[in-house]
Protein backbone atom coordinates (compact mmCIF):
# COMPACT_ATOMS: atom_id res chain seq x y z
CA UNK A 1 0.00 0.00 0.00
CA UNK A 2 2.60 2.76 1.40
CA UNK A 3 4.67 1.33 -2.24
CA UNK A 4 2.48 2.48 -4.56
CA UNK A 5 1.96 5.62 -2.71
CA UNK A 6 5.75 6.22 -3.21
CA UNK A 7 5.32 5.30 -6.75
CA UNK A 8 2.40 7.35 -7.25
CA UNK A 9 4.74 10.29 -5.62
CA UNK A 10 7.54 9.69 -7.79
CA UNK A 11 5.97 9.60 -11.07
CA UNK A 12 4.21 13.32 -9.98
CA UNK A 13 7.77 14.66 -9.07
CA UNK A 14 9.33 13.41 -12.49
CA UNK A 15 5.71 15.07 -13.78
CA UNK A 16 6.23 17.95 -12.07
CA UNK A 17 10.06 18.30 -13.43
CA UNK A 18 8.76 17.97 -17.17
CA UNK A 19 6.77 20.57 -16.84
CA UNK A 20 9.26 22.85 -15.06
CA UNK A 21 12.71 22.26 -15.16
CA UNK A 22 13.01 24.96 -12.11
CA UNK A 23 10.93 23.23 -10.42
CA UNK A 24 10.98 23.66 -6.89
CA UNK A 25 7.89 21.84 -5.43
CA UNK A 26 8.54 17.85 -4.98
CA UNK A 27 7.14 15.68 -2.75
CA UNK A 28 10.18 14.64 -0.12
CA UNK A 29 9.77 10.93 1.64
CA UNK A 30 11.12 10.41 4.68
CA UNK A 31 10.99 7.24 6.27
CA UNK A 32 11.00 6.44 9.68
CA UNK A 33 10.60 3.59 11.59
CA UNK A 34 10.59 2.93 15.75
CA UNK A 35 10.59 -0.42 15.45
CA UNK A 36 14.25 -1.51 17.20
CA UNK A 37 13.98 -4.70 15.29
CA UNK A 38 13.58 -2.88 12.35
CA UNK A 39 16.39 -0.59 13.30
CA UNK A 40 19.07 -3.65 13.47
CA UNK A 41 18.52 -4.44 10.30
CA UNK A 42 18.64 -0.75 8.93
CA UNK A 43 20.82 -1.81 6.52
CA UNK A 44 18.69 -3.95 4.66
CA UNK A 45 15.54 -1.72 5.28
CA UNK A 46 17.63 0.59 2.94
CA UNK A 47 18.93 -1.67 0.48
CA UNK A 48 15.65 -2.75 0.39
CA UNK A 49 13.66 0.32 -1.01
CA UNK A 50 16.36 0.40 -3.61
CA UNK A 51 15.91 -2.52 -4.32
CA UNK A 52 12.09 -1.59 -5.27
CA UNK A 53 13.04 0.99 -6.89
CA UNK A 54 11.53 3.79 -4.40
CA UNK A 55 12.58 6.89 -4.27
CA UNK A 56 13.41 8.20 -0.37
CA UNK A 57 15.55 10.67 0.50
CA UNK A 58 16.04 9.94 4.18
CA UNK A 59 16.00 6.94 6.91
CA UNK A 60 15.23 7.93 10.22
CA UNK A 61 15.47 5.65 13.37
CA UNK A 62 13.71 7.39 16.17
CA UNK A 63 12.65 5.61 19.61
CA UNK A 64 8.72 5.25 20.42
CA UNK A 65 9.27 8.43 22.78
CA UNK A 66 11.02 10.98 20.78
CA UNK A 67 10.46 9.89 17.34
CA UNK A 68 7.44 12.98 17.32
CA UNK A 69 10.89 15.01 17.69
CA UNK A 70 12.53 13.23 14.83
CA UNK A 71 9.25 14.31 12.36
CA UNK A 72 9.84 17.92 13.80
CA UNK A 73 13.56 18.59 13.23
CA UNK A 74 12.68 17.00 9.78
CA UNK A 75 10.41 19.19 8.94
CA UNK A 76 7.98 16.47 8.20
CA UNK A 77 4.72 18.19 6.93
CA UNK A 78 2.26 15.07 6.73
CA UNK A 79 2.89 12.09 8.61
CA UNK A 80 1.36 8.37 7.13
CA UNK A 81 0.88 5.30 9.34
CA UNK A 82 -1.03 2.53 10.15
CA UNK A 83 -0.88 2.86 13.88
CA UNK A 84 -3.37 4.67 15.19
CA UNK A 85 -1.33 5.79 18.88
CA UNK A 86 1.43 6.87 16.90
CA UNK A 87 -0.73 9.47 14.40
CA UNK A 88 -2.58 10.31 17.46
CA UNK A 89 0.73 11.67 19.51
CA UNK A 90 2.13 13.48 16.44
CA UNK A 91 -0.98 15.20 15.96
CA UNK A 92 -1.11 16.35 19.38
CA UNK A 93 2.42 17.76 19.38
CA UNK A 94 1.29 19.41 15.96
CA UNK A 95 2.22 17.37 13.12
CA UNK A 96 -0.70 16.58 10.89
CA UNK A 97 -0.98 12.91 10.18
CA UNK A 98 -3.01 10.33 8.75
CA UNK A 99 -3.86 7.13 8.42
CA UNK A 100 -2.96 4.29 6.06
CA UNK A 101 -5.84 1.69 6.06
CA UNK A 102 -5.80 -1.43 4.67
CA UNK A 103 -8.54 -1.58 2.38
CA UNK A 104 -10.34 -4.06 0.08
CA UNK A 105 -10.97 -2.03 -2.99
CA UNK A 106 -7.20 -1.04 -4.01
CA UNK A 107 -6.75 2.76 -5.19
CA UNK A 108 -5.74 3.64 -8.68
CA UNK A 109 -2.36 3.39 -9.80
CA UNK A 110 -2.13 6.26 -11.61
CA UNK A 111 -3.90 9.16 -9.82
CA UNK A 112 -3.08 10.04 -5.92
CA UNK A 113 -6.62 10.40 -4.41
CA UNK A 114 -6.51 12.65 -1.06
CA UNK A 115 -9.39 12.50 0.98
CA UNK A 116 -10.51 15.38 3.38
CA UNK A 117 -12.78 13.74 5.59
CA UNK A 118 -15.52 15.56 8.25
CA UNK A 119 -17.56 13.99 11.01
CA UNK A 120 -19.46 15.57 13.67
CA UNK A 121 -18.76 13.03 16.36
CA UNK A 122 -15.07 12.31 17.37
CA UNK A 123 -14.86 8.44 18.44
CA UNK A 124 -11.99 8.75 20.75
CA UNK A 125 -10.19 5.35 19.55
CA UNK A 126 -10.52 5.94 16.08
CA UNK A 127 -6.71 7.78 15.27
CA UNK A 128 -5.81 11.47 15.29
CA UNK A 129 -7.98 14.17 16.78
CA UNK A 130 -9.45 16.16 13.14
CA UNK A 131 -7.14 18.98 12.04
CA UNK A 132 -8.90 22.38 12.05
CA UNK A 133 -7.82 25.30 9.77
CA UNK A 134 -4.59 26.30 11.15
CA UNK A 135 -3.06 22.79 11.72
CA UNK A 136 -3.55 22.14 7.94
CA UNK A 137 -2.49 25.32 6.20
CA UNK A 138 0.86 25.26 5.37
CA UNK A 139 0.45 22.01 4.01
CA UNK A 140 -2.60 22.60 2.12
CA UNK A 141 -1.19 25.62 0.63
CA UNK A 142 2.44 23.66 -0.87
CA UNK A 143 -0.36 20.86 -1.58
CA UNK A 144 -2.68 22.59 -3.79
CA UNK A 145 -0.36 24.64 -5.37
CA UNK A 146 0.72 21.15 -7.04
CA UNK A 147 -2.13 20.00 -8.02
CA UNK A 148 -2.56 23.27 -9.59
CA UNK A 149 0.49 22.59 -11.71
CA UNK A 150 -2.21 19.92 -13.29
CA UNK A 151 -4.91 20.70 -15.55
CA UNK A 152 -8.37 19.92 -14.36
CA UNK A 153 -9.08 16.71 -16.30
CA UNK A 154 -6.51 13.53 -16.64
CA UNK A 155 -4.91 15.03 -13.18
CA UNK A 156 -2.28 12.37 -11.34
CA UNK A 157 -3.22 14.28 -8.32
CA UNK A 158 -7.12 14.73 -6.74
CA UNK A 159 -8.43 15.51 -3.76
CA UNK A 160 -11.69 14.49 -2.67
CA UNK A 161 -13.94 16.03 0.07
CA UNK A 162 -16.88 13.63 2.07
CA UNK A 163 -18.83 15.33 4.70
CA UNK A 164 -20.51 12.17 6.75
CA UNK A 165 -22.81 13.64 9.00
CA UNK A 166 -23.30 17.89 8.26
CA UNK A 167 -25.81 19.49 6.13
CA UNK A 168 -25.05 20.81 2.70
CA UNK A 169 -24.22 24.31 4.12
CA UNK A 170 -21.48 22.52 6.23
CA UNK A 171 -19.95 20.65 3.47
CA UNK A 172 -20.37 24.24 0.89
CA UNK A 173 -18.58 26.07 4.24
CA UNK A 174 -15.68 23.20 4.48
CA UNK A 175 -15.39 23.69 0.72
CA UNK A 176 -15.00 27.20 0.70
CA UNK A 177 -12.56 27.35 4.01
CA UNK A 178 -10.44 24.41 1.84
CA UNK A 179 -10.37 26.90 -1.27
CA UNK A 180 -8.90 29.62 0.48
CA UNK A 181 -6.04 27.59 2.45
CA UNK A 182 -5.14 26.81 -1.46
CA UNK A 183 -6.82 23.37 -1.89
CA UNK A 184 -9.52 23.34 -4.31
CA UNK A 185 -11.11 20.20 -4.22
CA UNK A 186 -12.32 18.36 -7.25
CA UNK A 187 -14.87 15.86 -5.73
CA UNK A 188 -16.94 16.44 -3.16
CA UNK A 189 -19.80 14.43 -1.46
CA UNK A 190 -21.84 15.66 1.22
CA UNK A 191 -24.11 12.05 2.84
CA UNK A 192 -25.58 13.83 5.82
CA UNK A 193 -26.05 10.43 8.04
CA UNK A 194 -26.30 8.12 4.46
CA UNK A 195 -24.19 4.94 5.75
CA UNK A 196 -20.81 5.55 4.68
CA UNK A 197 -19.83 1.68 3.86
CA UNK A 198 -21.42 1.79 0.20
CA UNK A 199 -19.70 4.57 -0.67
CA UNK A 200 -16.17 4.53 0.24
CA UNK A 201 -14.81 1.93 -1.39
CA UNK A 202 -15.93 3.71 -4.56
CA UNK A 203 -13.86 6.44 -3.46
CA UNK A 204 -10.85 4.80 -3.32
CA UNK A 205 -8.43 7.78 -1.38
CA UNK A 206 -5.06 6.67 -0.92
CA UNK A 207 -5.15 8.24 2.60
CA UNK A 208 -7.51 10.10 4.18
CA UNK A 209 -6.85 13.21 6.80
CA UNK A 210 -9.25 13.99 9.48
CA UNK A 211 -10.44 17.75 9.23
CA UNK A 212 -12.80 19.54 11.33
CA UNK A 213 -13.62 23.15 10.43
CA UNK A 214 -17.06 24.11 12.02
CA UNK A 215 -17.64 24.71 15.22
CA UNK A 216 -20.26 22.05 16.44
CA UNK A 217 -20.95 23.29 20.01
CA UNK A 218 -23.91 26.28 19.49
CA UNK B 1 -35.00 -4.25 -11.64
CA UNK B 2 -34.05 -2.23 -8.52
CA UNK B 3 -36.35 -3.55 -5.48
CA UNK B 4 -38.65 -1.81 -3.41
CA UNK B 5 -36.76 -0.90 0.09
CA UNK B 6 -37.99 -2.73 3.04
CA UNK B 7 -40.25 -1.61 6.08
CA UNK B 8 -39.57 -3.59 8.53
CA UNK B 9 -35.49 -2.81 10.05
CA UNK B 10 -32.99 -5.27 9.01
CA UNK B 11 -31.21 -6.75 12.02
CA UNK B 12 -28.29 -7.71 10.72
CA UNK B 13 -27.14 -4.17 9.73
CA UNK B 14 -23.79 -3.14 11.34
CA UNK B 15 -23.77 -0.48 13.97
CA UNK B 16 -21.99 1.83 11.66
CA UNK B 17 -24.67 2.43 9.73
CA UNK B 18 -26.52 3.31 12.87
CA UNK B 19 -23.71 5.54 14.17
CA UNK B 20 -23.67 7.68 11.09
CA UNK B 21 -26.93 8.12 11.33
CA UNK B 22 -27.53 9.15 14.77
CA UNK B 23 -24.62 11.42 14.45
CA UNK B 24 -26.67 13.46 11.24
CA UNK B 25 -29.17 13.47 13.66
CA UNK B 26 -27.88 15.18 16.07
CA UNK B 27 -26.20 17.64 13.97
CA UNK B 28 -29.48 18.72 12.17
CA UNK B 29 -31.03 18.89 15.78
CA UNK B 30 -28.91 21.22 17.10
CA UNK B 31 -29.13 23.63 14.19
CA UNK B 32 -31.17 26.55 14.60
CA UNK B 33 -33.24 26.80 11.61
CA UNK B 34 -36.78 24.91 11.46
CA UNK B 35 -34.97 23.00 8.26
CA UNK B 36 -35.73 19.10 8.16
CA UNK B 37 -33.24 16.49 8.24
CA UNK B 38 -33.17 14.48 5.63
CA UNK B 39 -34.77 10.98 5.49
CA UNK B 40 -33.12 7.46 6.34
CA UNK B 41 -32.02 6.14 2.84
CA UNK B 42 -32.79 2.61 3.99
CA UNK B 43 -36.53 3.65 3.97
CA UNK B 44 -36.66 6.72 2.00
CA UNK B 45 -38.05 7.09 -1.68
CA UNK B 46 -34.42 8.52 -3.41
CA UNK B 47 -34.48 10.05 -6.43
CA UNK B 48 -31.54 11.32 -7.84
CA UNK B 49 -31.17 14.70 -10.21
CA UNK B 50 -28.31 15.51 -12.21
CA UNK B 51 -27.28 19.50 -12.00
CA UNK B 52 -28.41 20.05 -15.35
CA UNK B 53 -32.05 18.78 -14.98
CA UNK B 54 -32.38 20.02 -11.92
CA UNK B 55 -31.50 23.69 -13.22
CA UNK B 56 -31.46 25.36 -16.38
CA UNK B 57 -27.37 25.14 -17.40
CA UNK B 58 -27.78 25.37 -21.26
CA UNK B 59 -26.01 28.88 -21.42
CA UNK B 60 -23.08 27.59 -19.22
CA UNK B 61 -23.08 24.21 -20.96
CA UNK B 62 -22.57 25.93 -24.50
CA UNK B 63 -18.91 27.39 -23.01
CA UNK B 64 -18.08 23.93 -21.60
CA UNK B 65 -18.64 22.56 -25.42
CA UNK B 66 -17.19 25.76 -26.97
CA UNK B 67 -14.23 27.05 -24.48
CA UNK B 68 -13.57 23.68 -22.93
CA UNK B 69 -13.41 22.73 -18.93
CA UNK B 70 -11.40 25.13 -17.40
CA UNK B 71 -12.74 27.87 -18.88
CA UNK B 72 -16.35 26.54 -17.62
CA UNK B 73 -15.44 26.25 -14.38
CA UNK B 74 -13.76 29.63 -13.66
CA UNK B 75 -16.85 31.23 -15.54
CA UNK B 76 -19.15 29.02 -12.55
CA UNK B 77 -17.21 30.04 -10.01
CA UNK B 78 -16.79 33.77 -11.21
CA UNK B 79 -20.52 33.70 -10.80
CA UNK B 80 -21.45 31.60 -8.29
CA UNK B 81 -23.21 34.00 -6.06
CA UNK B 82 -25.90 34.27 -8.85
CA UNK B 83 -28.68 31.51 -8.70
CA UNK B 84 -29.03 29.48 -11.96
CA UNK B 85 -32.38 29.56 -13.69
CA UNK B 86 -34.88 26.37 -12.60
CA UNK B 87 -34.28 23.56 -14.98
CA UNK B 88 -36.61 20.64 -15.95
CA UNK B 89 -36.61 18.39 -13.05
CA UNK B 90 -37.15 21.92 -10.87
CA UNK B 91 -41.17 21.73 -10.58
CA UNK B 92 -40.85 18.08 -9.91
CA UNK B 93 -38.64 18.41 -7.30
CA UNK B 94 -40.98 21.53 -5.78
CA UNK B 95 -43.64 18.50 -6.02
CA UNK B 96 -41.88 16.06 -3.90
CA UNK B 97 -40.99 18.94 -1.45
CA UNK B 98 -45.06 19.59 -1.31
CA UNK B 99 -45.86 15.74 -0.76
CA UNK B 100 -43.05 15.52 2.26
CA UNK B 101 -44.75 18.45 3.84
CA UNK B 102 -47.79 16.64 4.04
CA UNK B 103 -46.31 13.34 5.29
CA UNK B 104 -44.37 15.02 8.17
CA UNK B 105 -47.41 16.62 9.37
CA UNK B 106 -49.08 13.20 9.22
CA UNK B 107 -46.38 10.66 10.62
CA UNK B 108 -43.84 12.66 12.24
CA UNK B 109 -41.35 9.97 12.72
CA UNK B 110 -41.71 8.30 9.80
CA UNK B 111 -38.79 7.77 7.34
CA UNK B 112 -40.60 6.92 4.52
CA UNK B 113 -40.03 10.18 2.65
CA UNK B 114 -39.20 11.40 -0.88
CA UNK B 115 -35.18 12.09 -0.29
CA UNK B 116 -33.84 14.51 -3.14
CA UNK B 117 -29.88 13.82 -3.92
CA UNK B 118 -27.95 16.07 -6.07
CA UNK B 119 -25.96 13.66 -8.57
CA UNK B 120 -23.73 15.29 -10.86
CA UNK B 121 -20.22 14.61 -12.23
CA UNK B 122 -19.49 18.06 -12.11
CA UNK B 123 -16.07 19.45 -10.83
CA UNK B 124 -16.97 20.37 -7.22
CA UNK B 125 -16.24 24.13 -7.45
CA UNK B 126 -18.74 24.65 -9.58
CA UNK B 127 -20.57 22.56 -6.65
CA UNK B 128 -20.59 26.16 -4.71
CA UNK B 129 -22.78 27.52 -7.19
CA UNK B 130 -25.03 24.88 -7.44
CA UNK B 131 -25.37 24.74 -3.34
CA UNK B 132 -26.27 28.03 -3.39
CA UNK B 133 -28.78 28.03 -6.27
CA UNK B 134 -30.49 25.43 -4.21
CA UNK B 135 -30.49 27.41 -0.84
CA UNK B 136 -31.72 30.39 -3.13
CA UNK B 137 -34.65 28.36 -4.32
CA UNK B 138 -35.34 27.09 -0.47
CA UNK B 139 -35.07 23.03 -1.71
CA UNK B 140 -34.57 20.34 0.76
CA UNK B 141 -31.53 18.76 -0.89
CA UNK B 142 -29.01 18.05 1.40
CA UNK B 143 -27.15 14.62 -0.17
CA UNK B 144 -24.92 15.12 -2.77
CA UNK B 145 -22.50 13.74 -4.69
CA UNK B 146 -19.93 16.04 -7.28
CA UNK B 147 -17.51 13.28 -8.88
CA UNK B 148 -15.59 15.69 -10.25
CA UNK B 149 -16.12 13.58 -13.87
CA UNK B 150 -16.33 10.33 -13.09
CA UNK B 151 -19.38 7.99 -13.50
CA UNK B 152 -22.14 7.98 -10.99
CA UNK B 153 -23.82 4.99 -11.75
CA UNK B 154 -22.04 3.41 -8.89
CA UNK B 155 -22.86 5.88 -6.24
CA UNK B 156 -26.46 5.79 -7.43
CA UNK B 157 -26.62 1.92 -6.17
CA UNK B 158 -24.74 3.15 -3.26
CA UNK B 159 -27.32 5.79 -2.17
CA UNK B 160 -30.42 3.46 -3.03
CA UNK B 161 -31.24 5.23 -5.84
CA UNK B 162 -35.41 4.68 -6.68
CA UNK B 163 -35.41 7.12 -9.47
CA UNK B 164 -32.58 8.83 -11.99
CA UNK B 165 -33.21 12.17 -13.80
CA UNK B 166 -30.67 13.48 -16.25
CA UNK B 167 -30.25 15.07 -19.48
CA UNK B 168 -27.54 12.31 -20.48
CA UNK B 169 -28.93 9.82 -22.55
CA UNK B 170 -25.69 7.42 -22.28
CA UNK B 171 -25.71 7.53 -18.25
CA UNK B 172 -29.71 6.68 -18.23
CA UNK B 173 -29.25 3.93 -20.77
CA UNK B 174 -26.50 2.61 -17.89
CA UNK B 175 -28.52 3.37 -15.40
CA UNK B 176 -31.50 1.11 -16.57
CA UNK B 177 -29.38 -1.69 -17.33
CA UNK B 178 -27.92 -1.81 -13.76
CA UNK B 179 -31.39 -2.52 -13.12
CA UNK B 180 -32.28 1.40 -11.28
CA UNK B 181 -35.14 3.40 -13.14
CA UNK B 182 -33.96 6.17 -15.14
CA UNK B 183 -35.10 9.09 -17.88
CA UNK B 184 -33.80 11.62 -19.80
CA UNK B 185 -35.20 15.06 -19.05
CA UNK B 186 -36.45 17.25 -21.48
CA UNK B 187 -37.52 20.82 -21.23
CA UNK B 188 -41.28 21.45 -22.86
CA UNK B 189 -41.16 24.31 -25.44
CA UNK B 190 -43.95 26.29 -23.69
CA UNK B 191 -44.66 26.98 -20.09
CA UNK B 192 -47.62 24.94 -18.44
CA UNK B 193 -49.14 26.38 -14.98
CA UNK B 194 -48.74 23.06 -12.81
CA UNK B 195 -50.32 21.97 -9.60
CA UNK B 196 -48.68 22.86 -6.28
CA UNK B 197 -50.82 21.13 -3.69
CA UNK B 198 -50.23 17.70 -5.79
CA UNK B 199 -47.74 15.77 -7.19
CA UNK B 200 -48.91 14.35 -10.55
CA UNK B 201 -47.15 11.02 -12.73
CA UNK B 202 -47.74 9.70 -16.31
CA UNK B 203 -46.30 6.87 -17.15
CA UNK B 204 -46.26 5.63 -20.29
CA UNK B 205 -47.56 1.82 -20.38
CA UNK B 206 -45.26 -0.57 -22.89
CA UNK B 207 -41.65 -0.91 -22.22
CA UNK B 208 -41.90 1.98 -19.18
CA UNK B 209 -44.47 0.24 -16.60
CA UNK B 210 -44.42 -3.21 -18.84
CA UNK B 211 -41.86 -5.01 -20.44
CA UNK B 212 -41.15 -4.45 -24.55
CA UNK B 213 -42.70 -8.02 -25.10
CA UNK B 214 -46.12 -6.67 -26.58
CA UNK B 215 -43.89 -3.79 -28.80
CA UNK B 216 -42.09 -6.30 -29.81
CA UNK B 217 -45.21 -7.82 -31.64
CA UNK B 218 -46.45 -4.61 -32.64
CA UNK B 219 -42.71 -4.07 -34.48
CA UNK B 220 -42.71 -7.32 -35.84
CA UNK B 221 -45.98 -8.45 -36.75
CA UNK B 222 -48.02 -5.54 -37.14
CA UNK B 223 -51.04 -4.41 -35.01
CA UNK B 224 -54.22 -7.19 -35.69
CA UNK B 225 -51.29 -10.10 -34.67
CA UNK B 226 -50.48 -7.44 -31.29
CA UNK B 227 -54.59 -7.26 -30.95
CA UNK B 228 -55.44 -11.19 -31.15
CA UNK B 229 -52.31 -12.01 -29.03
CA UNK B 230 -53.24 -9.70 -25.60
CA UNK B 231 -56.47 -10.98 -25.95
CA UNK B 232 -55.20 -14.36 -25.87
CA UNK B 233 -53.40 -13.89 -23.26
CA UNK B 234 -55.40 -11.54 -21.31
CA UNK B 235 -54.62 -12.75 -18.39
CA UNK B 236 -51.03 -13.56 -18.17
CA UNK B 237 -49.27 -10.67 -16.50
CA UNK B 238 -47.14 -8.65 -18.40
CA UNK B 239 -43.23 -8.71 -17.24
CA UNK B 240 -42.30 -5.82 -15.54
CA UNK B 241 -40.48 -2.59 -17.05
CA UNK B 242 -37.77 -0.03 -15.28
CA UNK B 243 -40.26 2.32 -14.16
CA UNK B 244 -42.53 -0.09 -12.22
CA UNK B 245 -40.46 -0.08 -8.98
CA UNK B 246 -40.91 3.54 -9.09
CA UNK B 247 -45.05 3.33 -9.32
CA UNK B 248 -44.43 0.51 -6.28
CA UNK B 249 -42.70 3.68 -4.18
CA UNK B 250 -45.29 5.82 -5.28
CA UNK B 251 -48.07 3.56 -4.50
CA UNK B 252 -46.34 2.80 -0.77
CA UNK B 253 -46.67 6.64 0.27
CA UNK B 254 -50.58 6.87 -1.25
CA UNK B 255 -51.31 4.42 1.25
CA UNK B 256 -50.28 6.55 4.06
CA UNK B 257 -52.07 9.09 3.37
CA UNK B 258 -55.44 6.67 2.75
CA UNK B 259 -54.63 5.23 6.11
CA UNK B 260 -55.35 8.81 6.96
CA UNK B 261 -58.69 9.19 5.33
CA UNK B 262 -57.18 11.57 3.24
CA UNK B 263 -57.88 9.65 0.16
CA UNK B 264 -59.69 12.75 -1.46
CA UNK B 265 -56.84 15.16 -1.05
CA UNK B 266 -54.45 13.16 -1.48
CA UNK B 267 -50.83 14.88 -3.25
CA UNK B 268 -50.01 12.06 -5.15
CA UNK B 269 -51.79 11.11 -8.47
CA UNK B 270 -50.69 8.31 -11.17
CA UNK B 271 -51.75 8.32 -14.76
CA UNK B 272 -50.86 5.61 -17.49
CA UNK B 273 -51.21 7.26 -20.78
CA UNK B 274 -50.87 4.35 -23.05
CA UNK B 275 -51.78 3.81 -27.01
CA UNK B 276 -53.59 0.52 -26.00
CA UNK B 277 -57.38 0.40 -27.25
CA UNK B 278 -59.41 0.18 -24.13
CA UNK B 279 -61.47 -3.14 -25.77
CA UNK B 280 -58.71 -4.68 -27.55
CA UNK B 281 -55.64 -4.57 -25.34
CA UNK B 282 -56.61 -2.77 -22.51
CA UNK B 283 -58.02 -5.71 -20.17
CA UNK B 284 -54.67 -7.29 -19.94
CA UNK B 285 -52.78 -3.97 -18.57
CA UNK B 286 -55.20 -3.14 -15.86
CA UNK B 287 -54.93 -7.21 -15.09
CA UNK B 288 -51.20 -7.27 -14.62
CA UNK B 289 -51.46 -4.23 -12.46
CA UNK B 290 -53.87 -6.01 -10.19
CA UNK B 291 -51.40 -9.23 -10.18
CA UNK B 292 -48.88 -6.74 -9.27
CA UNK B 293 -50.93 -5.46 -6.08
CA UNK B 294 -50.96 -1.64 -7.32
CA UNK B 295 -53.31 0.88 -8.36
CA UNK B 296 -53.22 3.54 -10.83
CA UNK B 297 -55.09 6.52 -10.18
CA UNK B 298 -56.60 7.08 -13.71
CA UNK B 299 -56.03 5.33 -16.88
CA UNK B 300 -56.43 6.48 -20.35
CA UNK B 301 -56.24 4.49 -23.63
CA UNK B 302 -55.80 6.25 -26.44
CA UNK B 303 -55.75 3.96 -29.13
CA UNK B 304 -53.21 5.33 -31.50
CA UNK B 305 -54.09 9.27 -30.89
CA UNK B 306 -51.51 11.57 -29.87
CA UNK B 307 -50.99 12.04 -26.54
CA UNK B 308 -49.89 15.41 -26.20
CA UNK B 309 -53.20 17.04 -26.16
CA UNK B 310 -54.72 14.56 -23.28
CA UNK B 311 -51.07 15.35 -21.34
CA UNK B 312 -51.78 19.05 -21.79
CA UNK B 313 -55.36 18.36 -19.61
CA UNK B 314 -53.38 16.07 -17.30
CA UNK B 315 -50.34 19.02 -16.53
CA UNK B 316 -48.68 16.50 -14.70
CA UNK B 317 -44.86 17.15 -13.41
CA UNK B 318 -43.65 14.64 -15.20
CA UNK B 319 -44.24 12.10 -18.69
CA UNK B 320 -42.23 8.94 -19.01
CA UNK B 321 -42.75 7.17 -22.22
CA UNK B 322 -40.05 5.33 -24.34
CA UNK B 323 -40.48 6.54 -27.64
CA UNK B 324 -38.97 9.78 -28.75
CA UNK B 325 -42.27 10.13 -30.96
CA UNK B 326 -44.56 10.53 -28.08
CA UNK B 327 -41.78 12.90 -25.95
CA UNK B 328 -41.56 15.28 -28.89
CA UNK B 329 -45.64 15.53 -28.98
CA UNK B 330 -45.66 16.17 -25.32
CA UNK B 331 -42.89 18.32 -25.33
CA UNK B 332 -44.69 20.50 -27.97
CA UNK B 333 -47.58 20.95 -25.82
CA UNK B 334 -45.43 22.18 -22.73
CA UNK B 335 -45.51 18.45 -21.20
CA UNK B 336 -42.17 18.08 -18.75
CA UNK B 337 -41.21 14.68 -20.54
CA UNK B 338 -38.70 12.09 -19.62
CA UNK B 339 -37.59 9.25 -22.40
CA UNK B 340 -36.87 5.84 -21.20
CA UNK B 341 -34.61 4.69 -23.21
CA UNK B 342 -35.35 0.76 -22.69
CA UNK B 343 -36.94 -1.90 -25.25
CA UNK B 344 -37.25 -2.09 -28.94
CA UNK B 345 -38.90 1.03 -29.72
CA UNK B 346 -35.42 2.42 -29.49
CA UNK B 347 -34.30 0.93 -32.60
CA UNK B 348 -37.80 2.71 -34.05
CA UNK B 349 -38.04 6.12 -35.42
CA UNK B 350 -42.01 6.84 -36.06
CA UNK B 351 -42.31 2.99 -36.85
CA UNK B 352 -39.44 2.75 -39.19
CA UNK B 353 -36.50 0.67 -37.80
CA UNK B 354 -33.59 2.87 -37.68
CA UNK B 355 -30.01 1.51 -39.76
CA UNK B 356 -27.83 1.76 -36.77
CA UNK B 357 -24.42 1.57 -37.41
CA UNK B 358 -22.41 -0.98 -35.46
CA UNK B 359 -22.06 0.84 -32.00
CA UNK B 360 -18.04 1.12 -31.25
CA UNK B 361 -16.73 -0.28 -27.85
Amino acid sequence: MARKLLMLMHEMNERLQQESAKELLQFDVVLITTDSQQQQQSSSIISSTKHHGLEISRFCFANEEDFVESLQTNNVQLFLTSDKSEASQATQKGVLSALLDHQEASPPSDQLRIMFCEDAIIQPDTGPTPANREAIQGFAAQLGEIRRRFSLADSPLCFILVTAHGSKDSCASSLLTLRSSGISVDEAYCLAGAPRDPIMPLLQPHFTIRISFSDLEE
Amino acid sequence: MSEIKPIESAPTEDSAEETDWAAAKAFFDSLKTEKPRPPKPRYAVTIAVSSRTLFNMVEERKIYEEEGLEKYVAHQVEHESEPLKPGAAFPFVKALMTVNTRLRALYPDSEELFDIVLMTNNHAQVGVRLINSINHYDLTIERFCMTGGKSPIGYLKAYMTNLYLSKDSEKVTEAIEEGIAAATMFMPDTETQLSDTQLRVAFDGDAVLFSDESEIIVKKHGLDTFFQHEKQFENKPLAQGPLKCFLEALGKLQRKFYAKNERMNCPIRTFLVTARSAASSGARVLKTLRSWGLEIDEALFLAGAPKGPLLQKIRPHIFFDDQMFHIEGAKELGTISAHVPYGIGQKYNRGKLIEQPEKKE
